[in-house]
């Protein structure tokens, strides 16, 4: 679905990214860890579509076509979703105008009618329960006023409404309280399926107790530097990420 | 300078046999007529050296060609009706076009019809509230304007419904004139538009007299020719627990100078002056506000937002004067500004004469561009970025909008601003 191939990203003449490899296939769970600043946002902004972002080397192909080659919006329609680490406010527009629109633009682009508002009404209902969210929120200006909390389950709403093929969560967990964080895993448990996918970025490996990784990737200054399944979290969890820098670089690097 | 003198000649011809043809008119309205025109002859068309005009270029309307001279009939603009009912039975002889039923308790008379049913009133008020003393485009209007339309609301009549008066093409509305006179605990509602095609200025001047606890709501909402000038003149005269509101939409014209003002001569009063500009190209608008605070316990509240693209202009200029007797006033002026492109610009100035002590008056204009992390935002999931430029101008205006009361106005107005902006001039 997604292969990422040597992927090298600087910004403002900053090198962030120094070579990332990734594979996605299809119905995998794939869980990026790391610490601050080691280009985990970057990665996924880059996967988006953000401006500002300079690729000096290295691919993006997702379903067999040039993702970097495609506006963000046509990315979305394609069928990429970012759950932002920080989503933006946008006073003056409701989420239901805002969901609409961009519910409309995706189906229109994969040929299929548009939905009335009716009919967008009562998916928006049956999607937004689940997250204990009420209906109301939908008339809300976008993330405006909205808790750290609040904004992050309009973002799994928002991924519930426009059902991406793979879908890249970034930070999604933090400032969660437990009871809110089983709501968002279980809004992305729900969503699991053999032909979606998703890239689950996080600090902390808590989350990855609720949504259960196949793969886990350990980001560090701009590289991927160890992979391996759920049990690698568990073990960041106990020792550390200082551990990696401190034993895992140095083995890369000696060729052992 | 004989160059100058020439230029006025033709509205000096003009005014002859604009006296001619209103002989029949009262006494005092000719005087009224003869002494705008002497003022606007000392005056003359504002030009880029006085004060108030200093970005609004008016030259061309100098030698009065736009105003007078013959019009290519070009087809109507149509603007959509705001109000119900349809055309109104109410005849307003050769004037603007009148739409809303008239209730009980309201009359929407032509200047003649006016004259002989209320001449007291129409003597009172016309040519009394907007100041051509010193203001020589609302003098052009007062000695020239051939049809006027006086709209009253007796003692506690409340129109649920709005009156509408639509200027559109052709010489008869070159130079609207209306007169609103709101008596005691009446509520009205009056929508002016103004659409027009080609070359050609367009001169308004709308007086409202709002008595004790009246209240008057106005809309103007101008959609000119890109090819026309508008200038247009709204003063209100506002007695005790009186409430006006005026919103000013403009989105058409080469170049539109509005001069909103009211004076709360009482009491307890109340008045907002709310706009929405959005113009691109080479457009200018120009909108200079005035608030006279006469007396204790008034509140004003201003809103002025303004969309500019291209290489569009933008001024705004708000005056609030606080006179020594006016304790206790709260008054608010905000102008904000989004620019869409790096050749558009705005000139916002507040200007606050205060003379009494224990007020509350605060003011703040800003000018700012797009948010390109929400336009990210947007197309993130799936909308383009065009549409996201629009949805985001919406946004920007939506609390200006808001404030526009009347449902059909504001949604006409909401999806012009929502189609406006492709990312391409066209
Ligand atoms: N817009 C930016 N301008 C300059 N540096 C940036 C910008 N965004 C991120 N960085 C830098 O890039 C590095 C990676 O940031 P980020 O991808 O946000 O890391 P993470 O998400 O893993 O915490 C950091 O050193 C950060 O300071
Ligand atoms: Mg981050």
């Amino acid at each position: 679905m997604l292969q990422v191939r040597n992927l090298h990203v600087s910004i403002e003449g900053q090198k962030i990214l120094r070579g990332i490899d990734l594979d996605v296939q299809p119905g995998t769970v794939h869980a990026v860890m790391g610490p601050n600043g080691s280009g985990k946002s970057t990665l996924a902004s880059v996967l988006a579509g953000r401006d500002g972002y300079e690729i000096e080397e290295g691919s993006v192909t997702f379903e067999g076509q040039d993702l970097l080659d495609m506006d963000p919006e046509i990315r979305a329609r394609e069928g990429v979703f970012l759950a932002f680490q920080y989503p933006v406010e946008v006073p003056g527009v409701t989420t239901m105008y805002f969901m609409r629109e961009a519910i409309n633009a995706v189906r229109k682009h994969r040929g299929q009618a548009e939905l009335s508002a009716g009919e967008f009404l009562k998916l928006a209902r049956e999607k937004i329960n689940p997250l204990g969210m009420e209906a109301d929120m939908l008339k809300r200006a976008i993330n405006e006023g909205f808790s750290g909390g609040e904004k992050k389950r309009s973002e799994i709403f928002q991924m519930a409404m426009l059902e991406p093929k793979l879908a890249v969560l970034d930070e999604t967990d933090s400032g969660l309280d437990i009871d809110a964080l089983k709501i968002v895993a279980d809004g992305v448990n729900s969503l699991r399926s053999a032909d979606r996918s998703f890239v689950v970025i996080t600090h902390y490996q808590r989350l990855l107790n609720y949504i259960v990784p196949d793969y886990v990737h350990v980001l560090s200054d701009g590289r991927i530097e160890l992979s391996g399944d759920k049990n690698l979290a568990l073990e960041l969890e106990s020792r550390g990420y200082g551990w990696i820098n401190d034993e895992v670089v140095p083995q890369a690097a000696a060729g052992v | 300078m004989p160059a100058i003198a020439d230029r006025t000649d033709v509205y000096l011809e003009r005014f002859n046999d604009a006296l001619a043809r209103s002989a029949d008119e009262p006494t005092w309205l000719q005087e009224r007529r003869k002494r705008a025109m002497e003022r606007f002859l000392q005056l003359g068309v504002p030009s880029l050296k006085h004060e108030e005009y200093k970005y609004t270029d008016l030259s061309a309307l100098a030698d009065g060609q736009l105003l007078f001279g013959t019009r290519a009939g070009g087809a109507e603009t149509a603007l959509p009706s705001y109000a119900a009912g349809g055309a109104s039975d109410r005849a307003t002889g050769a004037g603007p076009q009148v739409l809303g039923h008239v209730p009980q308790g309201a009359r929407v008379q032509s200047l003649a019809e006016a004259l002989l049913s209320e001449p007291d009133l129409v003597q009172r008020y016309l040519a009394t509230i907007a100041d051509y003393e010193d203001h020589a485009l609302c003098a052009v209007n007062t000695a020239f304007f051939s049809h006027a339309v006086v709209i009253t609301a007796e003692r506690g009549a409340v129109l649920d419904e709005p009156i509408q008066l639509v200027f559109g093409d052709g010489l008869r509305d070159s130079l609207p004139r209306v007169l609103i006179v709101a008596g005691r605990n009446s509520s009205v509602q009056v929508v002016e538009t103004y659409a027009g095609s080609g070359a050609y200025w367009r001169n308004a001047v709308t007086e409202i007299y709002a008595e004790e606890n009246a209240r008057v709501d106005h809309y103007r909402a101008q959609v000119e020719s890109l090819d026309a000038y508008h200038t247009g003149r709204l003063q209100a005269s506002q007695e005790r627990d009186s409430y006006v509101s005026s919103f000013s939409i403009s989105f058409g014209a080469a170049v539109a100078r509005n001069d909103i003002g009211t004076r709360l001569n009482g009491s307890g009063c109340e008045c907002s002056l709310d706009g929405l500009y959005a113009v691109r190209g080479d457009q200018l608008v120009d909108h200079h506000t005035g608030i006279d605070h006469a007396m204790p316990h008034c509140n004003s509240h201003q809103l002025y937002k303004g969309v500019l693209d291209d290489r569009a202009k933008g001024v705004f200029n708000g005056k609030i004067f606080v006179r020594p007797d006016a304790q206790k006033t709260d008054a608010v002026q905000s102008n904000k500004n989004l620019l869409l492109s790096d050749d558009s610009e705005v000139n916002t100035k507040p200007q606050l004469e205060i003379d009494a002590n224990d007020v509350r008056c605060t003011h703040g204009a800003t000018i700012g561009q797009l948010d390109s992390e929400a336009a990210f935002y947007l197309q993130s999931r799936g909308i383009g970025a065009d549409r996201a430029r629009n949805l985001l101008t919406y946004a920007f205006a939506a609390d200006a909008l808001e404030r526009i009361k009347l449902a059909p106005l504001k949604e006409h107005f909401e999806s012009l601003l929502l189609n406006r902006f492709a990312s391409q001039e066209s």
